[in-house]
């Protein structure tokens, strides 16, 4: 139950950047998990030379993803905004290979771990014990959820960006530069995501594929939710958690797990697709 | 003179592609089977795409069929060879039945079930220790194939792509061009022609499908194993992707350009990058999606346009 | 005699009423104007005939049969055909080859009947050159050409929509001695939305106007355009 919540943090801190790109760039950003896998390894050579916990790294990883991420936007998908849809698809496919095997080319694919002592911090609770570290990915996404939904309705670029989403052409009309904008979206999104990859990092161990599965699951659960969506991810990642956690504890169903996740995204999809030509 | 040398290229290159056995050792020949193995995946990814439909579980159906086929050797007895129509039949049949859900999406969505139905297949045989073998695998015990002639397994894999590229002539010849390209233009205007979407989806669907299963049991009966990690492999979702969209996609003669030239150099840079060899493939991917859509077959065409506008 | 029939046929949107219990009936070899300011719910009353969209009330008859909720294709099939406001050429198909489309799945003909059926529209139409791709067509060629494909289904009723639209005053000319013969020899119903009225006025018999989704008259042009209801429909939209 616990393991559950603490999962469901974790998945839905990364899936709310990915809903804000869909929700405003309306691009299906399939690179998503490799961002954070490379901002894991950044953060892991990093503090590793300099002798830092990655704790520390959060904020600088972020800035420095940020620019990486409005780099790849500038050079890659701002060209394919206009393009049909499946372009789009492939191209966030492609940069996703080429990040994942880049890193594969170049740190083989070895996992690395950071070795930290308060994550394996744990609390009592009459006869229970658990690890109270993973809490963070919760107070992650509560804060990304909260933070996105200040910025989205309270200042003015982000009110900005809300209007780019919904009509970027009367945007445009009324004077905002559309694609700065996407720019910027997107260079944030990037930024959440780089953070996580510093946070995942202090309690996973990393190698190329790690961002894959995040990924799929972010798009099921941005799916889930519907676009634009926030409040809704998190209910979602709360769904995924719990029922994947709950057949893990089972001998009997424990590598049944990761199934549930792709069922579904599948019975996720199919209902709201088909309600969707109902109405 | 130039429609004549269009006419006799292909024969020549069916000559060359049914006579190279007898020039070439074993390594070459392996080669060959894989670049074959990648082109025929390549050729039938992009016989669905013409409809519009992004399919991302070529993988899928592909370990499908591996694991039909040497299911049916090892489980039922069943000779190699008759396993491979059978691999082809039961990706088909799966393809069918599952078509009647998937096909009703669009877009991404489209493509992401693809991808998560792949991983599911995977879970499953992975899962199920007693029949499948599970993690560790399944080896054909006695029996194998031609007795592992590497001529013959060339011929055998040659034969599956010619299966794979006479439907993809069929593809083109027929009504089924007219009814995926009205498809993949604009549905509603296709439905105002008579066009019976779901019921082309559904035939571009199990077909393709059925011959990535096929291709799955040409590939096992060759080795005499497979394990989910193997057959699952993200390699054959990515390989034939990046090979069609290289060529030239909504043709035959593309996917068949971007295997033969991909084919050749990713087997070059296994030798030179163990690791990550495949970034290629994406960096591949990334430039043909943002310089030339329209791949090497596309940029040919320009490039003879605009050489015949400058003779006149 | 009635082909086509609808009886109280209404669609919402999202609470919205886009068409609200519109009666009307159609007859063999009339043409007939569908008319009514922007917004008025004359698309949506195609795509509602045509099957692009399911109603939610009323009752659709084509020839006296019920076909309320069939899927498009079928409709297509048996009989009623529509061009598009936005005309959206099939890219990487020949103009023969967009014409041919109607004629394969609607009609069931072989490749070889199709194209040839389609040549001999194409001329019929005055369009030429038919190998041409459709990127390089002029806008009465494509016009043409979408009439041309909505023809291949050997339909019975027909419905234009703003096919005049973008064409100066000698293609618009062109294009309605070509309906109008069209509609003679096949003895075709046609159903017509224009913007221009003058074009109302010379191409059809008979109009009906739609206002916020409810036909709101019904006859003759120029009997209707004097009808204070549509005089104040149009002047109401305009201020």
């Amino acid at each position: 139950m616990i393991y559950g919540l603490q999962a469901a943090g974790l998945y839905a801190a990364i899936a709310i950047p990915m809903g804000l790109v869909l929700g405003i760039v309306h691009i299906v950003n399939l690179a998503h998990g490799e961002f954070m896998m490379l901002a894991s390894y950044a953060t892991y050579f990093t503090c590793k030379a300099l002798g830092m916990d990655p704790l520390i790294a959060i904020v600088p990883t972020a800035i420095v993803t940020a620019i990486f991420g409005w780099i790849i936007f500038q050079l890659t998908i701002r060209r394919a905004l206009k393009a049909p849809e499946l372009n789009q698809l492939i191209l966030t496919f492609g940069i996703a290979i080429v990040f994942s095997q880049a890193i594969n080319l170049v740190f083989t694919s070895q996992t690395y771990k950071m070795p930290l002592d308060y994550v394996s911090a744990s609390m009592d609770i009459g006869e229970l014990t658990f690890g109270i570290w993973s809490f963070v990915f919760v107070a992650a996404a509560i804060l990304f959820a909260g933070g996105l939904n200040f910025f989205l309705k309270r200042t003015t670029t982000g009110k900005a960006a809300l209007a780019v989403g919904q009509n970027p052409k009367g945007a445009a009309i009324v004077g905002i530069d559309v694609y700065r904008t996407y720019g910027l979206v997107f260079a944030l999104a990037i930024a959440l995501v780089g953070a996580m990859g510093a946070l995942f990092l202090t309690k996973s161990a990393i190698f190329p594929t790690v961002g894959s599965p995040f990924t799929m699951k972010s798009f099921c659960l941005v799916a889930m939710a519907g676009v634009g969506n926030i409040p809704g991810i998190l209910s979602a990642s709360v769904l995924l958690g719990l029922t994947e956690n709950f057949l893990r504890a089972f001998r009997g169903s424990r590598e049944w797990a990761d199934i549930v996740f792709f069922v579904l995204i599948i019975v996720v999809i199919m209902s709201r697709s088909l309600k969707g030509r109902k109405s | 003179m130039n429609r004549t040398l269009a006419r006799s290229l292909p024969v020549a290159a069916i000559g060359v592609a049914i006579l190279l056995p007898m020039f070439m050792g074993d390594y070459p020949l392996q080669v060959a089977r894989n670049i074959m193995l990648y082109m025929a995946l390549a050729v039938t990814w992009d016989m669905l795409l013409r409809s519009g439909q992004i399919s991302f579980g070529i993988a899928g159906l592909f370990g499908l069929g591996s694991y039909a086929s040497i299911l049916a050797v090892v489980r039922g007895g069943m000779p190699g060879w008759l396993s491979i129509p059978f691999a082809g039949l039961f990706a088909g049949l799966a393809a069918f039945l599952i078509g009647f859900l998937i096909l009703r999406l669009r877009h991404t969505y489209f493509s992401i079930v693809t991808l998560a139905l792949g991983e599911i297949f995977r879970i499953i045989i992975h899962n199920m220790h007693d029949f499948s073998g599970g993690p560790e695998g399944i080896v054909v015990q006695q029996g194998i194939i031609f007795g592992g002639a590497s001529r013959n397994l060339y011929w055998l894999t040659l034969a599956g792509l010619a299966v794979a590229l006479l439907a993809s002539y069929w593809f083109e010849k027929s009504k089924v061009r007219f009814a995926l390209t009205a498809i993949r233009n604009n549905e509603i205007s296709a439905k105002s022609s008579g066009v019976n979407i779901f019921r082309w989806l559904l035939l571009a669907f199990v077909v393709t499908s059925a011959i990535q299963g096929m291709m799955g049991g040409i590939f096992v009966m060759s080795y005499g194993f497979a394990s989910p990690e193997t057959v699952f492999s993200a390699d054959f979702t990515l390989l034939p992707l990046a090979m069609a969209l290289l060529g030239g996609i909504h043709s035959t003669v593309g996917p068949i350009l971007g295997g033969l030239l991909l084919g050749l150099v990713s087997e070059w840079l296994k030798l030179q990058i163990p690791y990550g060899h495949l970034v290629v493939y994406g960096v591949m991917i990334v430039v043909v999606i943002l310089f030339m859509p329209q791949g090497l077959l596309g940029l040919a065409r320009k490039t003879m346009r605009a050489a015949g506008r400058n003779r006149k | 005699m009635t082909k086509l029939k609808t009886i109280g046929l209404s669609r919402r949107f999202l609470g919205l009423v886009a068409v609200n219990k519109v009666s009307f009936s159609m007859d063999e070899g009339e043409i007939l104007g569908i008319i009514g300011p922007n917004g008025a719910g004359k698309t949506t009353f195609i795509n509602l005939i045509s099957g692009i969209i399911m109603p939610g009330e009323g009752k659709i008859e084509y020839k006296g049969q019920d076909i309320t909720y069939m899927p498009a294709h079928e409709r297509a099939r048996l009989g009623i055909a529509r061009t598009y406001q936005l005309i959206h050429p099939l890219e990487n198909l020949s103009l023969i080859e967009n014409v041919m489309v109607g004629s394969i799945f609607a009609r069931g003909h072989s490749m070889r009947e199709a194209r040839r059926r389609a040549a001999d529209l194409c001329g019929e139409l005055g369009l030429k050159d038919l190998d041409r791709d459709t990127s390089k067509l002029t806008i009465l060629e494509v016009k043409k050409m979408e009439i041309a494909r909505a023809l291949a289904n050997e339909p019975e009723v027909l419905f234009l929509d703003e096919v005049m639209a973008g064409l100066n005053a000698d293609e618009t000319k062109d294009l309605i001695a070509t309906v109008q013969r069209i509609a003679r020899e096949r003895k075709l119903a046609v159903g017509v939305v224009e913007h221009v009225m003058g074009v109302i006025r010379e191409l059809t018999h008979r109009v009906i106007v739609l206002e916020a989704g409810e036909l709101i008259a019904e006859g003759p042009y120029e009997e209707v355009s004097k009808n204070p209801r549509v005089v104040e429909a149009y002047l109401g939209g305009a201020a």
